[in-house]
């Protein structure tokens, strides 16, 4: 899959760009560092009429907005009766058929999360998957194209991931909210699209407020029809870096030994791997400070890796150059001798070549070794992921 | 008076419902896990199995434990059944826009029957997610430049999904995109290393009444077995490069995580010997028959080797 297969660039640009990416340090074509990210413009509570809103405008002209609405549903009675039993329990048919992001390892995990939990099964594991829906809309692209069925894959499964969000949807056992997480790509996708996506769905879920319950226990349930009083789906605490989080999700990409982060669309086409990492800050309760006791010690809330994906770079598309002893226009092997080069003959002097004269897609994958360096970067105390939540705390809620 | 011929009736003095006797303390056993950590399943393999194709695998784990004195009408676990088939390379429609690479488009469909659930014709988002790992792995193994203007397809059917959640119902996807690599290899595609998936998990040891209190990493696991699977991750793998085409992790694996990937990466080492072998196989028995045709005793060696297994080794 890829994003746009019409990379226009010549493999002499290619190779150029190449190159200057695998300096060290890095020459980037914004001139940037390899964590900077780019700037970017972003509001929340935009939209009046959905729950919490977003919008995210990149320096690159990509601008998305996403709308989140809740709506108040009753759950299925499956579900009702002991969730906590280990028989033919919870499980309805329904589950998982969103994918892999609903698939197998939340669902066992929510079994685990009953037995830690102890007394009260029903506390610990309440949220469903499905309550949760991702849609993705980007222009010029059907709703069930590779990118946006991958991308809302990829989201979905990032924040359910950490299995709070779906918790918070809970309301009793007859009800529960379910959330519509409606993202708009009013751009043309013109880098990989996935960063701004997640930054905007971040920014939207944490300035959403659902209204606030008046009912108790397993009544029908009665809202107070006071916006001012309800409550954040992310309640906000005085110090902000406590606060809970929903993840995001940063693209890397690495050419050489050089990690590069927020790449931009020249950029990608010349990736030799691109990853998308997502992070969440772990879950700290409400009483902060025994919380923050088992918590790493620099750092109150460090980062946790909770999502990988590689993705397709979109550079194994593009076209390979010809080295100068093969060209012909270029006067090398002069008529007649390059005539009679046998294909196999041509094939091996590419091959030979290896990307070493003029560009050639890259082959072959990731090292592992990068591949930790990179989550190490984007995961440690101090690292790009902790840099970005500080950058988006300054957006006002 | 006319008998009512338009329907069934019940007998007139009715009937009780069947009741099927359940032991009083019976208790459905979850089962368990009696392979060590890093120890895979063992995989029958075999490669051409569709003629038309260019080049075709079927992938199975069979059940590896036979089911215990409590048996239930429902198998406690299931085996996974996978065919892939590889149609390609063959030049693009005229009216498609050029391309210097190989164009490999990948299908992921579970059959109807795969798993409990019945699943659809249509291939849902799901599917295609898978779809696009299975690209992603793929397209890095091949080499792409050396078929411009050509098209190749991977369809890859499930057959018989692995059940996910202990009487749950959605499929294991993640071992899907396993069997790509070998009927890729079948097709003759030119490919830099042969391609091998691999899945390891941090599972949390002890059952419901234990604290649980150490995770451990599990090579090749088994949903069913497993309480809590805190995190998991699907390498694919070119051992010969030491490099990673496709990696997809998820959950929570705090700082277990390198320890994940080197056991997705052993799963996947493991998985590649008895590729090997399959695809050697393959090779000798196309060999035969090119060789001597006219004698018969082709197909009977054949057969001969099929039988053995392979050990694999790391």
């Amino acid at each position: 899959m890829a994003p746009y297969t019409g990379i226009p660039l010549s493999p002499a640009e290619l190779s150029y760009l190449h190159t200057s990416l695998s300096q060290h340090p890095p020459i980037r074509p914004d001139a940037r560092s390899p964590t900077a990210f780019r700037p970017l413009i972003a509001e929340t509570d935009i939209l009046p009429a959905a729950n919490g809103s977003a919008r995210i405008c990149f320096a690159d002209g990509t601008e998305a907005i996403v709308g989140v609405k809740a709506e108040v549903e009753k759950t299925p009675s499956a579900s009702s009766h002991s969730i906590n039993s280990h028989s033919i329990n919870g499980e309805v048919a329904d589950e998982g058929v969103r994918g892999l992001g609903s698939g197998g390892v939340r669902d066992v995990e929510d079994d685990g999360m009953d037995v830690d939990g102890g007394e009260d099964g029903k506390q610990s594991s309440k949220g469903r998957d499905e309550w949760l829906e991702v849609a993705i809309d980007i222009p010029g692209m059907r709703d069930d194209d590779a990118l946006p069925v991958f991308l809302s894959a990829m989201l979905t499964e990032a924040l359910l991931a950490d299995g709070a969000l779906k918790d918070k949807l809970y309301i009793n056992t007859r009800f529960h909210w379910r959330l519509y997480i409606d993202i708009l790509l009013l751009s043309l996708p013109l880098s990989y699209p996935l960063p701004l996506l997640s930054l905007t769905t971040h920014l939207a879920l944490l300035a959403t407020r659902l209204p606030a319950l008046v009912s108790e226990k397993d009544e029908d349930p009665l809202f107070n029809d006071d916006w001012e009083a309800s409550t954040h789906l992310y309640p906000p605490t005085k110090d902000e870096t406590a606060r809970q989080k929903p993840p995001i999700t940063l693209l890397v990409m690495s050419v050489g030994e050089n990690i590069l982060f927020d790449p931009s669309r020249e950029e990608l086409a010349v990736a030799d791997a691109v990853v998308a990492i997502s992070v969440t800050q772990s879950h700290t309760n409400t009483t902060g400070p025994d919380a923050d006791a088992d918590a790493d010690a620099d750092s109150p809330n460090p980062l946790h890796l909770i999502a990988l994906r590689t993705i397709d770079p979109p550079s194994r598309l593009t076209a390979a150059g010809l080295p100068n002893s093969l060209n012909t226009s270029a006067g090398a092997g002069a008529g007649a001798a390059s005539q009679s080069l046998s294909s196999v003959e041509v094939a091996v002097t590419r091959e030979k070549d290896q990307g070493v004269s003029v560009w050639r897609p890259p082959r072959g994958g990731v090292k592992r070794a990068v591949l930790a360096r990179m989550i190490k970067m984007v995961v440690q105390a101090g690292g790009v992921g902790e840099e970005v939540l500080g950058g988006l705390r300054g957006v006002e809620i | 008076m006319q008998a009512d011929r338009r329907r069934l009736n019940g007998p007139t003095s009715g009937t009780a419902p069947p009741v099927f006797a359940t032991p009083p303390n019976w208790k459905v056993q979850r089962p368990t896990r009696s392979r060590k950590p890093d120890e895979h399943r063992k995989i029958f393999l075999r490669t051409g199995i569709v003629p038309s194709a260019s080049g075709s695998a079927y992938y199975e784990i069979p059940p590896q434990t036979p089911s215990q004195q409590d048996e239930l009408l429902i198998p406690q676990s299931s085996s996974l059944k996978v065919t892939c088939t590889v149609h390609g390379p063959r030049p693009l429609p005229r009216n498609a826009a050029f391309s210097p690479n190989l164009l490999l488009t990948t299908h992921v469909k579970f059959a109807p029957f795969a798993t409990r659930n019945r699943r659809g014709y249509v291939r849902d988002a799901s599917e295609r997610d898978l779809g696009v790992h299975l690209e992603t792995a793929l397209r890095g193994v091949i080499i792409g430049e050396r078929w411009p203007k050509s098209g190749c397809e991977v369809v890859i059917t499930v057959l018989e999904g692995e059940e996910d959640a202990w009487w749950g119902d959605a499929g294991n996807e993640q071992d899907g995109g396993k069997a790509g690599g070998w009927a890729l290899v079948d097709a003759g595609i030119d490919c830099v290393d042969m391609v091998s998936g691999g899945v390891a998990a941090v599972v949390q040891q002890g059952s419901a009444d234990e604290k649980m209190d150490r995770d451990v990493v599990l090579i090749d696991p088994t949903p069913s077995e497993h309480y809590g699977i805190k995190a998991a991750c699907v390498v694919g793998y070119l051992q010969s490069r030491d490099e990673v085409t496709e990696m997809w992790m998820k959950g929570d694996a705090g700082t277990d995580t390198e320890a994940l990937v080197e056991g997705a990466v052993r799963a996947a080492s493991l998985a590649r010997t008895v590729l090997a072998e399959a695809i050697k196989e393959a090779v000798e028995l196309r060999s035969d028959e090119s060789h001597d045709n006219a004698h018969a005793n082709g197909s009977a060696k054949a057969e001969k080797t099929k039988q053995k297994d392979v050990v694999m080794t790391g």
